[in-house]
């Protein structure tokens, strides 16, 4: 869910339209700026009428997009959706409000391997709202080689076979990855080496996509993809013959969260927010919706049998242990853009 | 941007122009409060933005400094540029050789058939450009509709590899941009007396001479107008070569969009679109010189 270009335009006229539809109650306002193709449109429908308070969304297809509005102090946002290593950068920056966790009880919902994380220890400031990874589909009709790690889906034979999401920070890490290197570990001499293994990779790659990459798997343009695990498991569900893969050299687990900005003017109804949508009943249905990993125990419980053994939405706890989320790495991420712009055109 | 009347404005009028009065000022106004503030302001933004820097989180911090262009000029985005502008002069090349004959056509159809024909120009592109280029990917794709009927009628053993090919990028640049080839040349071919081409018959040219020599002279301020609205905006295009291309030979267009987003490096991109738009000038006034020099 990292960049989503076209789907924002066409949400964007949703969210207009939704702007109508909200109560005459206009007193009580939320502003919600989240990813596009990510909160259920019905799920902001009922929270609207529940609570008569006149929502507003807007939406945002990058983190950076999301940054770059807000640091430059547009619009008056009361909730934004950031990434675990961009919830990181915003406090360090004392751009996020703290919050009052009395108002969101529901909070007891979410299971603890998902809570007091790293980037924001005791969620003093955010509420993790889905979490996920990235792994490798594979189309079993075409591919007959098992494939079991990045290393094998990047080998001369799937030349012209491979879609990869469109983000370097990612491909970057998976090169780290194949070098045992940690993800966050983006000195020079590291970035140096995953060059060294990007400049074999990158020339085998077909489509880069990080809006939709199930597409080109579905039509069949290509046999092998790196992609978000919802894609994935919205993959595995239509058709049996594609495969999920989590790599063996680990892949990386992001969270994306629910966190106040500063500025925010209606914080009280962004918490009513939080605490709406971490309801076991309205986070299953996001989780029909977008499948990826749910960090709402109870919610989860409420899936079906099949939903919760999609190995993409829900990996296996030893996975999930060698998963590793990224953190922050401000100036670098123009350096890692470059890396994989310059291999893309020699 | 306000590039095509520049073009089309055909010269010469100068003799018989009056300072405009107050009203016309009135009239221009809402024009002229547009263009400042959505093409001066925008531009003069861009190009402070281009000598700044940003700090940890992307945000712009306006210290002087050149080193934008200092990057902006390593071989890797020259590089990027050059093959923008390959595949923006191929479009033009390929939308003047598919649109001028449609242009002449319709110029010279009687005159009640006329509009018609140009609506259906027109017609398709009134649906939104995003779903043209999303149908054309399930046209082009391995199992798409095209690969079906030609493995289906035993023309091909094995389907063709179309989409997320530079073919596809031309494709979808032509596709999108063959519009604002046929209507400028269509009107410049309108205009076109008929006199003047049987004159050169009567002279004894033939049909080629006619054509080079007569008609198409006519018709060039159609032709340039045409090349400069098809070949500006297909170098900056990013939508269509995203979807189209599949994002493995990015565009210049791609690249400062990314700059804007996920690099979070905005001066620097804007550093790389001051220099896309001193190339627009450029190929502006290559133009603009070749049309005086012809007068």
């Amino acid at each position: 869910m990292k960049t989503k270009t076209t789907k924002t335009i066409l949400s964007a006229a949703a969210a207009a339209a939704l702007a109508f539809t909200a109560t005459a109650q206009a007193a009580e306002k939320l502003n919600i700026y989240c990813w596009s193709e990510y909160i259920p449109q019905d799920v902001i429908d009922d929270f609207a009428k529940e609570t008569g308070i006149k929502v507003s969304v807007e939406n945002y297809a990058s983190n950076e997009e999301m940054l770059a509005k807000l640091g430059a102090g547009g619009g008056s946002f009361d909730i934004i959706q950031p990434s675990e290593y961009v919830v990181e950068a915003l406090v360090k920056e004392k751009l996020l409000r703290p919050l009052d966790k009395k108002a969101i009880p529901n909070l007891k919902n979410i299971g603890p391997k998902f809570l007091n994380m790293p980037f924001d220890p005791g969620n003093k400031y955010s509420v993790p709202f889905m979490a996920g990874t990235v792994g490798i589909v594979v189309n079993t009709e075409l591919v007959k080689e098992d494939i079991k790690s990045f290393s094998d889906v990047f080998k001369p034979a799937n030349k012209g076979k491979i879609v990869v999401l469109d983000d370097a920070r990612e491909i970057v890490s998976w090169a780290l990855l194949s070098k045992g290197i940690p993800v966050n570990d983006v000195s020079d001499k590291n970035l140096e080496k995953a060059k060294g293994v990007l400049s074999d990779w990158i020339p085998l790659i077909k489509v880069y996509d990080s809006d939709s990459p199930k597409t080109a798997l579905l039509n069949g343009d290509v046999a092998i993809g790196v992609v978000w695990c919802g894609e994935g498991a919205i993959l595995l569900n239509e058709n049996k013959k594609f495969r999920w893969v989590i790599p063996a050299e680990g892949t990386h687990l992001f969270i994306d969260s629910l966190a106040i900005p500063k500025t925010a003017k209606n914080f009280a109804n962004a918490e009513k927010f939080m605490n709406y949508i971490l309801q076991p009943e309205v986070s299953k249905k996001i989780s029909e919706a977008f499948p990826y990993l749910n960090p709402n125990k109870e919610a989860v419980k409420l899936l079906t049998e099949e939903q919760r053994n999609n190995p993409a939405s829900f990996p296996s706890k030893k996975d999930l242990g060698k998963m590793e989320t990224f953190k922050d790495i401000g100036e670098r991420g123009s350096v890692i853009e470059e890396i994989v712009t310059s291999l893309k055109v020699e | 941007m306000a590039l095509p009347s520049a073009v089309s404005n055909t010269g010469g009028s100068d003799m018989h122009r009056r300072k405009p009065g107050l009203l016309a000022w009135l009239i221009l106004l809402p024009l002229v409060a547009w263009l400042l503030l959505f093409v001066v302001a925008p531009t003069v933004m861009l190009i402070v933005v281009s000598f700044a820097e940003r700090d940890a989180l992307g945000r712009i911090v306006y210290e002087f400094n050149l080193q934008n262009y200092a990057r902006a000029f390593d071989w890797v985005w020259l590089k990027v540029m050059l093959l923008s502008i390959w595949y923006a002069l191929l479009t033009t090349i390929l939308c003047m050789a598919l649109g001028y004959p449609v242009a002449y056509f319709i110029g010279r159809a009687p005159e009640r058939w006329r509009t018609t024909l140009l609506l259906l120009v027109m017609v398709p592109f009134w649906t939104s450009f995003l779903i043209r280029t999303y149908a054309w990917i399930t046209i082009l794709s391995k199992d798409g509709l095209l690969n079906a009927l030609l493995v289906g009628s035993g023309i091909l053993t094995e389907p063709l590899a179309l989409l997320y090919t530079p073919f596809a990028i031309v494709l979808g640049l032509v596709y999108n941009f063959l519009p604002f080839m046929i209507l400028p040349i269509y009107t410049s071919v309108e205009k076109l007396d008929n006199a003047l081409i049987e004159a050169a018959y009567d002279l004894g040219a033939g049909p080629v001479r006619a054509f080079s020599q007569v008609i198409i002279p006519l018709t060039r301020p159609g032709i340039a107008a045409g090349a400069m609205l098809v070949f500006i905006p297909s170098i900056a295009m990013f939508a269509i070569t995203t979807l189209m291309g599949g994002g493995s030979n990015p565009t210049i267009g791609e690249v400062i969009f990314k700059q804007f987003t996920s690099g979070r490096n905005q001066p620097f991109g804007a550093a790389l679109g001051t220099l896309l738009l001193v190339i627009f000038l450029l190929a502006l006034w290559l133009t603009n010189r070749q049309r005086e020099e012809r007068n």
